[in-house]
């Protein structure tokens, strides 16, 4: 197996590009999502995304409040409770971005009929209503029927729909833990990472921990991600803050909210970035930023007791610099 | 006694749930609601999270998501979407779920996608909403698939609309037999719980009316926080104020007291 650790910054130049459809692996807008690689992305200035945002986040806020995306797929674009996503309405309201709607569970069919690498699935959901007759690819047709046309059921004859399967040419997916040729387990929901990481023509793992591989050997059950299906891995411990990773830190509430605000207008953003996003140039750097009042509080989580089994295998960041060492050059 | 509409709404709701339900629960009131009928009189409801958090019940207040760590501290399984929209929705296996709603017409189908000067059926056109909202998630889902399901909505007259700018979930869709046509395997909406009363549809013609109103409200009221010429129920009632212990336990599932504050 090979040694597949790579610096984000080398990640994204290597993973990313302008134009291309790019996916974040994530768990709901609260949760588990590669938010350090999204920002990573912004540093390096990547624009006119087609990002299939299967869930809001704070990652997608961000690379819509800096112009970075030209058009959306997605089932739920907010942040929950932390309220309608500031950056990315600001880019749909204004027509800079084009969103297409379906469903939640559209969201993940479409994943799976993509890892399967079939060309559409039967649609029981997001028909007879406005998610099938409202395309942004196809605005002056209403009703359409191009973005989920109609099909008849061969067996009964019945009327369904057909959703286009999703293949992405890369997602970059946070993972709790990961050893260093990828193979991944992930604390809390999957939501569509399982899906996604079969269905994505590339994949990225941003892991908050790396282990030994004994760990997978001992629970290949939670080996949801392989090393077969991956092509990187990048180990940046806190990397769905502001949001939380399960077993490891909470969401920070303020800087949620905070984050969020700034994202209204450009201005702002701009400001934002300036601080946030674009003011650090290492893992330690990025970590003095959050501050340590602020780890110390995100990690006192109620969810820590889930990374007992695995505490053991986990490798130092040392040990980490020198595997990450070995594939330079 | 002192409570919010907000709180009355959540109970009000929780005393739509029954024991022994399979139920899909969104974050914030449908949460509450869920929570408190377990509490209260629905000791085996079995409440799962869109993300396939199963088992569990929140800790340190309502969770920020529903894969909040707040909900993910005492779960007895973490699947994924496939498998609770999926196999549970989907399918037509869940019995229950509440879900919310910007905006809801008579005959309870939802709009939580986008608000329109002009919306789509009006002019012919997609353009971009002047507000965007937070699309559908997996509410499309629970419309289409769970056996029935609860919709909560703040009862105002740009929210309890003739017709929805877009409609996000369906309910009843143009009323009579036009969602049984459609041949979804779930049964549609059996409730609208707004924070001044209960609203139920015409078994006919499948269009909402008033069954009962809140104690602080009046029927007027109602009907003038209405879009919809408002049918009144002939048996139209007050319903009862929540007792102590009610307002005991919803407030221990809402322990930061987040739905305290009136809006």
């Amino acid at each position: 197996m090979q040694n597949k650790l790579l610096s984000i910054e080398e990640a994204v130049a290597d993973y990313t590009w302008d134009g291309m459809t790019y996916c974040n692996g994530a768990a709901l807008p609260v949760g588990s999502c590669s938010i350090a690689f999204g920002k990573e992305m912004v540093k390096q200035g990547r624009k006119n995304l087609n990002v299939i945002c299967h869930c809001g986040s704070q990652q997608i806020n961000l690379l819509a409040a800096v112009g970075a995306v030209d058009r959306v797929e997605v089932g739920f674009s907010g942040l929950e409770v932390y309220g309608f996503a500031a950056g990315l309405n600001r880019a749909v309201t204004s027509g800079k971005t084009r969103m297409e709607d379906y469903s939640n569970g559209a969201m993940a069919l479409r994943f799976f009929g993509g890892a399967m690498n079939w060309p559409f699935v039967p649609a029981t959901v997001s028909i007879h209503n406005d998610q099938q007759w409202c395309s942004a690819d196809y605005p002056d047709e209403y009703p359409c029927n191009r973005k989920i046309p109609e099909i008849t059921d061969p067996f009964t004859g019945k009327k369904y729909g057909a959703f286009r399967t999703i293949r992405p040419d890369v997602a970059a997916i946070h993972v709790t833990m990961a050893d260093i040729y990828g193979n991944a387990i992930m604390l809390g929901t999957e939501w569509n990472r399982f899906e996604m990481s079969r269905a994505s023509k590339k994949v990225v793992l941003v892991a908050d921990q790396i282990v030994h591989t004994d760990c997978m050997r001992q629970y290949p059950n939670l080996v949801r991600i392989i090393s077969e299906v991956v092509d990187a891995v990048v180990y940046w411990p806190y990397a769905a803050w502001p949001q939380a990773s399960p077993g490891l830190y909470d969401s920070d509430e303020e800087h949620m909210f905070y984050m969020n605000k700034m994202m209204k207008t450009e201005a702002d953003t701009e400001a934002y970035c300036d601080q946030w996003v674009k003011n650090w140039n290492s893992h330690e750097e990025y970590m003095a930023l959050i501050g340590d009042e602020k780890i110390e509080k995100i990690s006192k989580t109620a969810t820590a007791f889930l990374m007992d089994p695995y505490r053991k295998w986990i490798r130092s960041d040392d040990e980490i610099r020198e595997l990450q060492n070995m594939t330079k050059g | 006694m002192d409570y919010t509409k907000q709180e009355f709404m959540a109970i009000i709701t929780g005393r739509e749930i029954k024991d022994g339900e399979l139920i899909i629960l969104g974050v914030g009131l449908p949460m509450l609601a869920g929570y408190f009928a377990r509490s209260n009189h629905a000791p085996n409801l079995r409440p799962f999270t869109e993300g396939g958090v199963y088992g569990s019940s929140p800790v340190g207040g309502l969770p920020w998501g529903i894969e909040c760590n707040r909900i993910s501290a005492n779960a007895t399984s973490f699947t994924n979407a496939i498998d609770a929209l999926g196999f549970l929705v989907l399918s037509g296996r869940a019995d229950n779920a509440v879900i919310g709603a910007a905006q809801v017409d008579k005959y309870g189908n939802i709009n939580t996608t986008g608000i329109w000067d002009e919306p789509p059926w009006k002019v012919g056109k997609y353009l971009p909403p002047r507000v965007r909202l937070n699309g559908s998630g997996g509410a499309s889902d629970i419309s289409v698939g769970c056996k029935s399901y609860l919709i909560m909505a703040s009862h105002e007259k740009r929210r309890f609309m003739e017709k929805v700018d877009y409609i996000s979930s369906v309910g009843f869709l143009t009323g009579g037999d036009s969602r049984e046509k459609c041949g979804f395997v779930g049964g549609g909406p059996a409730a609208i719980i707004s924070t001044l009363g209960i609203l139920r549809p015409d078994p006919q013609t499948k269009e909402f009316y008033l069954e009962a109103y809140f104690p602080f409200t009046t029927i007027e009221e109602v009907k003038a926080c209405t879009d919809w010429d408002l049918k009144i129920s002939q048996d139209v009632k007050a319903v009862h104020e929540p007792t102590i212990e009610e307002l005991k336990k919803l407030r221990a599932v809402d322990v930061t007291g987040s739905l305290r504050k009136e809006d």
